[in-house]
This record gives C-alpha cells, structure tokens and sequence, in this order.
C-alpha cells in the first residue's frame, strides 16, 4: 500500500494507519453503477477500498449523462460496468475492480453477495431493492441503502446491529413492495443529478465509516434528505413484524421477486418487433399514455393519447378493438395501465405494454 | 392537542408540512385514520409514519406536541 496516496486520510485524527488497513481489506459491492452508484463508487476507490465489485447490466445512454458521472459522451452505448471498472481502476491502480455485466435475480444473487463484506444499494427499481434487502438479511450482509425521489433522498444502513436494537431490514419500514405505478421512478420523474451525487456520496461515507468503525453510522435510523431546503429528518427504526423475510435458500427461491421473466400478470410486455406485428392488425388501438407535454410527440393518426391523468375518463368508455398497446416514455407507466386494463377487461380484451418504452426503441419511433 | 406534520416525497405534494390541531385522538391508529380521511390520495399509497423520531410498528399513544412524520419509499436511483 502507497501511504502517500492515502496520507491525507491517515493523518486524520481519528482515521490513521488501521482505519486505512480495514478499508484496504474491505470487500464491497455496488449494485447499480448509476446517479447513485457512480459517486459511490469513486469515493470508495478513491479512499482505498480493497476490493470493489459492480454489478450492472445496462449500457450508458445520452440521458444518463447528467448524473452518472464517471461516463463521458464518447462512452455512449458501452457497458457501464465497463467504463466505470476502467475509470475506476486508472484511478487508483492499488486496488482490485470486479466487474459484474449481470442482473440480480434470484438465481444468482446469493452467489454474488456472499463473495462480499459489505453491499451498496444504488439500484432505481422496487423489484431490484427488495430482492437485495431479502438476499442481505438471509446471507447477513450490512446493506447501505440509498434512494432518491424529486428533489429528496434516503439514506440508511440496514442488517447491521447496533448496541440499542437488533439489525433492521428494508421491510421493518415497508414490509411489502408499492404496485407497479405507485411510485414513479427516476425516468419517469425526473432528478436533478447533484441529487443522486449528494445521496452516493452520503452512502460512500456511510460504508466507510461502518468499516473503518468511526463515527455513528446510520445504522437502524433512515436520513431523510431534501436538497431544496438543505433539511434532514432522521427516524430511528425498529422491528416491525408482520411480514415474510425468507430464512433459507429454499424460501429465498420461492419468493416472489416480479423478475420480468416471470410472473402471471395476465398483460404481455412486448418489444418493437411484435409491436410492429400488432400495428398491422385492424382490431389493434396504440395509446400513448404519457402526457401531454411530453416529447418526442408521436403521430396521432397511429398513437391515440390517453396521458395517465386522463386515464379513468377512458376506461369509463368502450371502445371496439381487441388488442390494446400501451407505451409511455420508458415501459414503466404503461405497466400500471396495463395493469388497470386487465383488471377491468380480463380475457375480454387483449393487453401489451411496450418494454422499455419510446426511449428504448427511440429508432422505431423517430424513423421518417 | 397540537401536532406538527413533517411529509416527505410525493406525500408532501398534498400534505404540506404544518402543526394542526386535532381533538380525540388519543393514538397512531386513529391518527393515521384522520390522516387519510383529510388527504384521501394516502389511501392508495404505501407510507410509514414515526412519532417523536421513531418509527411506528405498533399502535402508540399520541401525546400533545408530537412531532408526526409521513414518509413513503423511495426506489430512485
């Protein structure tokens, strides 16, 4: 280990030689190389963690530019993974980069965490936040949590004990997860990129401090943070009971995640290809369910606009065609109204919602 | 009885943080009644409250002065 690289940590009160040595042999995961994971993962490789691993399966996009800041415009269209590994790694050369082209699921989840000491959730999705807290409590792993939402954030350690309370998990605070379309996400909301910077950061922070055992970390409490006022709210949490937390792999595995590639939700999620097919049938109405403001703006003639807000005046009508496809700017509203459709038609009516949205097949679209 | 009402994310979009006024509410479950009877919107969304600090996972007795915060998930990133 270069002392000098770390020097001006070591010679902290409070920090010195052994903190550095604990970070230098820390194992740490990073589950989402985005808004969050990106700042994240520069602090902790800057500060001297050993061992870093990411896990992240998509690739950099134009839109993710404005917070996932350790890609740059030429790296469009690469794995995240990839470039952040790089990146990573030219920054400091004295520490090992694992990288995880991968999407947790439950089949593979295990595995990977168990390789770990400790596990930070940057991931953007319920599914994905859910399936991480479950797999950290059964396997023991401290998980540092952080979320955002508009201009707020959160923050909070969980599957660690301290010496008042016995180790909390994401259920103590919402035992199950919101329905599809309760809550919105980043792409569908928006966030103003200092956010998910200012939350990674706090997280990296929070991982260094558990490990290299100073301060209070946030453990059994949740932050809560809003940029617009600079104000912090922090809430002590307890056991709460009263739901299902799998206590081995068998019950892990049977656990209902919503992986995409399962589950009866009656809807089918389609891509561009079959939309195309279903463009071709007479008995086939495209509605795009975003609202109006939104852009790009689709042809009318094909698209009938029904944005989410106006919704339930729609349902209330009948209309005659058979097959119903839903799009919204990226696959995720027109899920929830996939959902309230099938709920009101059943079998009666046949019901698609476009993966991944216009954003997704922005070709498909944009095409002259 | 005084209270003061912290929100937090999309809750705040209708419950602004305030201090009210409230008269027979004597716990957390009746509270939280009141609650979605004031702001129907709650009803469909999942939320936790903390009184004082700390989480409620149980029905608590509400004393005057307490601080009640709504916080819902957040899954950004």
């Amino acid at each position: 280990m270069s002392a000098e690289r770390y020097n001006r940590q070591i010679i902290l009160k409070g920090f010195g030689e052994e903190a550095q040595q604990l970070l230098l042999r820390a194992k740490v995961l990073v589950i989402g190389a985005g808004g969050l994971g990106c700042p994240a993962l520069q602090y902790l490789a800057a500060a001297g963690i050993g061992h870093i691993g990411i896990v992240d399966d998509d690739t950099i996009s134009l839109s993710n530019l404005h917070r996932q800041i350790l890609f740059t415009t030429a790296d469009i269209g690469k794995l995240k993974v990839e470039v952040a590994a790089k990146r990573l790694q030219e920054m400091n050369t004295q520490i090992g980069i694992i990288r995880h082209p991968i999407r947790l699921q439950k089949n593979n989840i295990l595995d990977i965490l168990s390789r770990y000491d400790y596990i930070l959730d940057g991931t953007d999705n319920f599914e994905s936040r859910y399936l991480i807290n479950d797999a950290c409590a059964l396997l023991n792993k401290p998980l540092i949590f952080a979320a955002v939402s508009g201009f707020e954030g959160q923050l909070a350690i969980f599957n660690t004990p301290d010496h008042l309370t016995p180790s909390t998990n994401y259920r103590d605070l919402f035992p199950i997860p919101p329905n599809k379309g309760e809550v919105a996400n980043c792409a569908e909301n928006g966030v103003l990129g200092v956010l998910p910077g200012i939350l990674g950061t706090m997280a990296a922070a929070e991982t260094i401090k558990l490990i290299a055992k100073i301060g209070q970390p946030l453990t059994n409490k949740i932050l809560s943070y809003n940029l617009l006022t600079q104000e912090q709210y922090t809430i002590n949490i307890s056991h709460g009971g009263g739901y299902i937390l799998p206590k081995t792999v068998d019950e892990f595995l049977n656990m209902d995640y919503q992986d995409t590639s399962e589950g009866p939700q009656g809807y089918i999620e389609i891509d561009a290809s079959e939309l195309v097919k279903l463009q071709q049938l007479e008995s086939t109405i495209l509605i795009d369910v975003r609202e109006r403001h939104e852009v790009p703006i689709l042809d009318k003639q094909i698209f009938t606009q029904v944005p989410m807000s106006e919704f339930g005046v729609f349902m209330s009508k009948e209309f005659y065609q058979k097959h119903v496809v839903l799009i919204c700017q990226h696959g995720i509203r027109s899920v929830a109204a996939a959902e309230a459709m099938q709920e009101k038609y059943g079998d009666a009516k046949k019901i698609y919602s476009l993966k991944g949205g216009i954003v997704k097949w922005r070709d498909h679209f944009l095409k002259p | 009885m005084k209270i003061e009402l912290i929100s937090f994310g999309k809750i705040s979009e209708f419950i602004n943080n305030q201090n009210i006024e409230v008269d027979g509410i004597a716990d957390t479950d009746a509270f939280k009644q009141y609650l979605e009877n004031q702001f129907p919107p709650l009803k469909s969304m999942k939320y936790k409250l903390a009184l004082n600090k700390n989480i409620v996972q149980e029905n608590t007795e509400i004393t005057n002065n307490s601080t009640i915060a709504i916080m819902p998930p957040f899954s950004g990133g």
